[in-house]
């Protein structure tokens, strides 16, 4: 037999039950389209965070911490250990970095800069453009190689005295500027309360202080970046001693973090020194891994329901093969009277159930394309929740995962099929002829 | 000349144990090159038991079987289904036809089966439902059919791949006499004009007295295996008008014209 008369036959054969094979197809589509719809989001994800992580830059960046601040935490959750007092650290010391700790640490090979970081905040940004004022979130934007990704203006200079800000498109809007490229270069002015002061005026505005800074480029909308506004090193201290005017230098000076610039070449000597030291470093990459992996972990969930469910339509494909055996027994007693070989049976059978394997994972992906499309479609029309992010396509099918899944489910199909196909292959062609 | 089916000391036991049951008992027989063989006997005696050993679709419990003096056992499971597919023709007892299909395909079945080329498939399949007299009837679904008719598109399909052997098991049985007539016609035209050896498994004595030979069988046993010359002889043409002997120089000329270009 010829094989394309053997494909032709499984083909009709297929289509002879069409309703269980439909059934048994649907639950094939089922899983396929679990599976190939999650790698397609995953897949989509991972390219935005690369592209994101690619303009956010910062391979240089780093944030320390007291390796104490998470023994700490620990202990709170239930799972630490209880140390014993000292003196010169004690538990609330333990988890400040002080002038003298930054004078170590800025003593390690590789480490270019470190700071302190600083809890700045405002009340207020306003323009000359505009006769109002904004609530503002401000952020120190890092040096160490950090990029935003921008719709106008430049990078922010961390290292400059200047006061130096980035705005976004949205705050642009608000402070007066028709385009992003009409607030660049422009003067924001800060609002920021002195605590201290406020406690002898009368009239809380009394007690706030203005600050002017000079907005150097405006960010485009981005999921990793914060948005808001951001602040170099200059601005964002110069805003914190401006709100703490009045406090006592070690009180005001305290801070748990600190951010600097490193040699990213000289990392794991860097995180082992500061092992040493007491302190946990953080970089970038390692802040990008854990939202991979929050990402991983789903992935990996949703690829093992699309398992359980292909797993389910295996068997379906065992049941259904095995009932057209049973109901072509006198079809293949009579071929194999007619000197059909055992190999070509078992081929046919085979073909069959790769055949159901194939129609249901490819249906299964065609239409999780299509629904991806639709759904990438809109997630980017106004309103949607990637409006902003036009470069962005949630779902993103991969020719490579596309065809591999297809492949592996043919290929499950086939063992499925082995079982059915063997039986129906050892067939006596008298018994089968004698069958009723 | 050789004998092209031989057996030897052929027994056949169904089953095991206490419930084993002896069908077939110490079977020797040589059938010869375009010789017509009825076997006869009584239902339950172990006739079909027999033709499908001689045709290897069963395989006996003990004894021997030679095919044009190769030992049965020995056939390799591709010769054998070679065997099967180009040497044998089957007519058997209950139709065995895909009903759901027309009878061009149910015949051109054991073409499709050697891999013989798509046109002269067709073209084969076609040439044997005129043979049986169905051309007009070659595109209706079999189960369409009538009795006789059916029983003609399964004759059909054994002769289609031109065998050397037909086996046919009652192919008479289920007919009226005179569609019965008609299908033994076709038979015998057959072992006249191609010489091809006929082996009928059949309870008709009309149809076993038209075969050269008679081997009747009770309980597994054969108990008379004769000749039938003369008497009969005349009763045979009179139903077939054609006498033409069947190795004539002609004969063998039609027949190797007709296999060219069928194999693949
Ligand atoms: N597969 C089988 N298992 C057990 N007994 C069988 C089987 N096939 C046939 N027989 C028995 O063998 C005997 C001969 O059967 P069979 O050759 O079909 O007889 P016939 O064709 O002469 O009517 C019968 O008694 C039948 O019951
Ligand atoms: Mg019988």
């Amino acid at each position: 037999m010829k094989f394309t008369d053997i494909l032709k036959s499984a083909n009709v054969n297929l289509f002879r039950n069409k309703m269980r094979s439909f059934l048994t197809i649907l639950a094939i589509f089922v899983g396929s389209f679990a599976i190939i719809s999650v790698n397609a989001i995953h897949t989509g994800v991972n390219d935005f965070i690369d592209q994101q992580v690619e303009s956010i830059g910062g391979d240089n960046y780093i944030e320390i911490a007291p390796t104490a601040a998470y023994d700490q935490l620990a202990s709170m959750m239930g799972t630490g250990e209880i140390t014993k007092y000292n003196a010169n650290k004690s538990s609330s010391d333990a988890t400040i970095i002080s002038e003298e700790d930054l004078s170590k640490i800025r003593k390690i090979d590789g480490v270019i800069s470190m700071n302190p970081y600083y809890q700045a905040s405002v009340d207020y940004i306003t323009t000359s453009h505009t006769d109002k004022k904004y609530n503002a979130v401000i952020s120190l934007m890092p040096g160490g190689g950090v990029k935003a990704d921008l719709s106008a203006g430049n990078q922010i200079n961390s290292n400059s005295s200047d006061y130096e800000i980035l705005i976004s498109e949205d705050y642009a809007k608000k402070l007066g500027f028709d385009t992003p490229s009409d607030a660049v270069n422009q003067t924001a002015t800060f609002g920021v309360k002195q605590s201290i002061k406020c406690y002898t005026v009368a009239n809380p505005d009394d007690c706030i202080a203005t600050l002017d800074a000079k907005i150097v480029g405006v960010q485009a909308p981005s999921i990793l970046s914060i948005g808001g506004i951001r602040v170099n090193q200059a601005a964002n201290d110069a805003i914190y001693n401006l709100a703490s005017e009045g406090i006592a230098p070690d009180i005001k000076n305290r801070t748990p973090m600190a951010t600097g610039e490193i040699d990213s070449t000289k990392l794991n000597e860097i995180r082992a020194d500061l092992k040493k030291l007491g302190f946990t470093a953080i970089t970038i990459d390692d802040e990008v891994g854990m939202i991979r992996t929050f990402f991983n972990v789903i992935l990996i969930v949703f690829t093992i329901f699309g398992a359980i469910a292909l797993i389910a339509a295996a068997i379906g494909i065992i049941n259904t093969l095995l009932m057209s055996v049973q109901e072509r027994t006198r079809e293949i007693g009579l071929e194999k009277a007619l000197g059909l070989s055992k190999g070509k049976i078992f081929l046919s059978f085979s073909i069959e159930a790769i055949m159901l394997g194939f129609w249901g994972s490819a249906l299964g992906t065609a239409v999780a394309m299509i629904l991806g499309f639709i759904a990438n479609n809109i997630f980017h029309q106004s309103g949607g929740f990637l409006e902003k992010f036009p470069t962005f396509n949630l779902v993103k099918f991969t020719p490579e995962s596309v065809a591999a899944l297809i492949l592996i489910v043919m290929f499950i199909a086939f063992i499925a099929g082995t079982m059915p196909a063997r039986k129906a292959a050892k067939k006596d062609p008298i018994e089968a002829l004698r069958y009723e | 000349m050789e004998p092209v089916i031989e057996a030897k000391h052929l027994s056949k036991i169904y089953g095991k144990g206490a419930t084993a049951f002896l069908a077939l008992s110490d079977i020797n027989l040589k059938i010869n090159h375009g010789e017509s063989v009825a076997i006869v006997g009584k239902s339950g005696s172990g006739k079909s038991t027999l033709m499908h050993c001689l045709a290897l679709l069963d395989t006996p419990t003990s004894g021997e079987l030679k095919i044009d003096g190769e030992k049965a056992s020995k056939l390799k499971s591709r010769k054998l289904n070679r065997l099967r597919n180009r040497r044998f023709g089957f007519v058997f007892q209950q139709f065995f036809m895909n009903s759901n299909e027309t009878v061009l395909e149910n015949v051109l079945l054991p073409l499709k089966i050697s891999g013989t080329r798509r046109k002269h498939r067709k073209r084969l399949a076609l040439e044997a439902i005129e043979t049986v007299e169905l051309a007009d009837k070659a595109r209706v679904k079999s189960k369409n059919l009538s009795g006789g008719q059916k029983q003609r598109v399964c004759i059909a399909r054994a002769i289609v791949n031109n065998p050397k052997i037909l086996f046919a098991d009652e192919p008479t049985g289920n007919l009226d006499s005179a569609t019965g007539e008609k299908i033994i016609k076709l038979l015998f035209d057959l072992n006249h004009d191609k010489g091809v050896t006929l082996i009928i498994v059949t309870h008709d004595e009309d149809l076993a007295a038209l075969c050269d030979r008679r081997i009747r069988i009770t309980d597994g046993k054969i108990v008379v295996d004769e000749s039938i010359k003369h008497v009969t002889r005349p009763a045979a043409r009179a139903i077939n008008s054609k006498t033409k002997p069947a190795n004539t120089p002609e004969a063998k000329k039609a027949k190797k014209n007709q296999k060219k270009g069928v194999r693949k």
